[in-house]
């Protein structure tokens, strides 16, 4: 009798959040899905799609387009970015992780500088590096002008040639911190015995890093990737703020096409049929993925 | 014991002579780190040092560029002048601000009835709830943006705070409920049952048991939860397009101007944006720091 009314009040206590969870997470993907299967406008109601079969995923592969712009989400969006994150993540978390600024007193300050852009909005992010790049008055141009390495402003956002890359300077800048903070909690997880083991062996630092700092953090990594993969595949805000997926359609992402179409085109459905195939993208991936990393743990 | 830290604390004379030559070398081997960190660091807080700069400077200052002689010679607060002049970007703070703060409260409240109930109670379905919240953080977001539209044009949302404050709620609930779960699950239940026996309701030992002892918890689920909905874009641009509902990012991001950009005005309002994340993050640094490498280091 008392574990049935407990568990009624345990019901009770945890259905505002379920409900929640249900009307905004649970029915509206299966909605997603039955979106992508109709054709309608944002002027529509809900039940006022009509039936088109596969019309909207033929529709979207269609699009000459498509594949380009899935390659800007995969390569430039995604895998280049998380890539050179982990990379300047790791040095910088070493960097930091070394007793050298704990003898000078500045590790708490070194600390809290890395951490600063992640305090940005991503919004404000874009905004600043916008004004930085700028064609004509923004500080990197006066530079490269002023120490004549270029005659004229470069339109960083509006050339194809430097578009992609400061896009990835601005996602790296902005997202960085999170990849050092996680791998410097990583790095203080080891214990020193190992590398006072390896010195003893005779092992330089190289070696240790290799041998001793790689392999113990490795679990972190692992989340570390699947995490940011996810998020910047999905990141929406990025593209669009900064160049609107052009010049053209040139760095147009999966996410900006998903709301271009959606509430520009007005075709719901469409949106919906890219939004399904993201999240199918990002399904296989962390199931591979993680397959990947676990096969390699045996 | 004594004699022993007694010897190692007086080196003889050679021997210290020879240790302050050893770390005055090391000093300078020191400085092959030091100095590429500090450059790097620096060139990490620069876009940030620009844009409060940029914010401070008169109108002719920015248009004519960068003068390094001049470089602070004219500091003025003339580009928020123009701001809350040309904008209404005053009522996009107060939107922000009272969404945020509706929101955060609201998702605080949910999360600690779940928590709790999580924490406390072993019932049908509490595996399957673990796993739909851990489900949702997986789940892209920008895949909501079309069905949720729809269902909110149906219900009379779009457009409205509770609308928005319900997106909000539902963004950052998933992760508050797992986080307090966990803050509960270290308060002993002794304390609670203690309670009970003494007659008090469940929401009663919630209120004013529990939550004095994970107030530190609260406090970070709420600033974390804050931030975020202060941060988000999307939701709030394509569900908020009266110019009187708009929040603070989604009137920073109409600030781009098709023709030519004031970028005084656009930094002045990027700072204000960016005010309160920095300012919350700067007080719970360490905390929230902790606490995001714990979940992944965990997970």
């Amino acid at each position: 009798m008392t574990t049935r009314r407990t568990s009624l009040q345990a019901y009770l206590l945890s259905a505002p959040a379920l409900v929640i969870v249900a009307l905004l997470f649970l029915f509206p993907s299966i909605y997603n899905v039955i979106l992508s299967l109709q054709e309608i406008s944002p002027f529509q109601g809900p039940g006022d799609g009509e039936w088109t079969g596969l019309g909207n995923f033929e529709y979207v592969f269609g699009n000459p387009e498509f594949w380009s712009i899935a390659r800007n989400t995969v390569f430039w969006l995604t895998a280049l970015t998380v890539l050179l994150r982990i990379v300047f993540g790791l040095a910088l978390a070493v960097a930091l992780h070394s007793p050298v600024l704990r003898r000078w007193k500045v590790r708490g300050l070194a600390r809290t500088l890395v951490l600063i852009p992640w305090m940005v909005p991503q919004v404000v992010a874009i905004a600043s590096w916008r004004w930085l790049l700028d064609g004509s008055s923004g500080v990197l141009n006066q530079v490269l002008v002023g120490s004549g390495l270029t005659d004229s402003g470069v339109a960083f956002l509006a050339q194809t040639s430097t578009v992609w890359w400061s896009i990835v300077a601005i996602i790296v800048w902005r997202e960085l911190p999170f990849v050092v903070m996680v791998l410097l909690a990583g790095l203080q997880s080891i214990p020193d015995e190992q590398y006072e083991a390896a010195s003893l062996d005779g092992a330089g630092g190289i070696r240790a890093f290799r041998s001793i700092t790689l392999p113990n953090l490795r679990p972190v990594l692992t989340v570390v990737v699947l995490v940011t993969v996810i998020q910047t595949f999905n990141n929406f805000v990025y593209v669009w703020l900064t160049t609107g997926g052009g010049p053209g359609t040139y760095t147009a992402v999966l996410a900006t096409e998903l709301y271009s179409m959606a509430f520009f085109a007005n075709k719901l459905g469409a949106g919906a049929a890219i939004g399904l195939v993201m999240t199918m993208i990002m399904a296989v991936f962390a199931v591979l993925y993680m397959r990947a990393t676990r096969t390699e743990d045996q | 014991m004594s004699t022993v830290t007694q010897q190692e604390g007086a080196p003889a004379p050679s021997r210290l002579r020879a240790r302050r030559r050893d770390s005055s070398a090391r000093r300078a081997s020191d400085l092959v780190l030091l100095v590429p960190l500090a450059v790097v660091l620096l060139a990490i807080i620069f876009p940030v040092l620009w844009m409060v700069y940029s914010a401070l400077r008169p109108v002719q200052d920015i248009a004519a560029g960068v003068s390094w002689s001049t470089l602070l010679d004219n500091i003025s607060l003339d580009a928020f002048a123009r701001l809350f002049e040309a904008t209404n970007f005053e009522q996009y703070i107060v939107n922000s601000l009272l969404v945020c703060l509706v929101g955060t409260l609201c998702t605080v409240i949910v999360a600690s009835l779940a928590g709790f109930a999580l924490s406390r109670y072993s019932f049908r379905g509490r595996g399957a709830m673990f796993l739909l919240l851990v489900a949702t953080q997986l789940l892209p977001f920008v895949v909501l943006i079309t069905p949720v539209y729809l269902f909110f044009s149906q219900l009379g949302l779009l457009n409205s705070y509770p609308g928005i404050v319900l997106v909000y709620v539902a963004m950052t609930l998933p992760l508050a409920v797992l986080l307090m779960s966990g803050f509960f699950n270290g308060v002993p239940r002794t304390l609670d049952e203690a309670a009970r026996m003494d007659g008090a309701s469940t929401l009663t030992v919630i209120a004013r048991v529990i939550a004095p002892l994970v107030w530190p918890g609260i406090v970070t689920v709420s600033v974390t939860a804050f931030i975020a909905m202060w941060e988000e874009f999307l939701f709030a641009q394509v569900f908020l397009t009266d110019d009187s509902l708009k929040t603070a990012q989604v009137g920073l991001a109409g600030l781009f101007g098709e023709y030519g950009t004031d970028w005084g005005v656009v930094m002045a309002a990027s700072t204000i944006a960016a005010a309160p994340t920095i300012i919350l993050f700067s007080f719970l640094q360490r905390r929230l720091v902790a606490g995001v490498a714990a979940g992944a280091i965990k997970g």
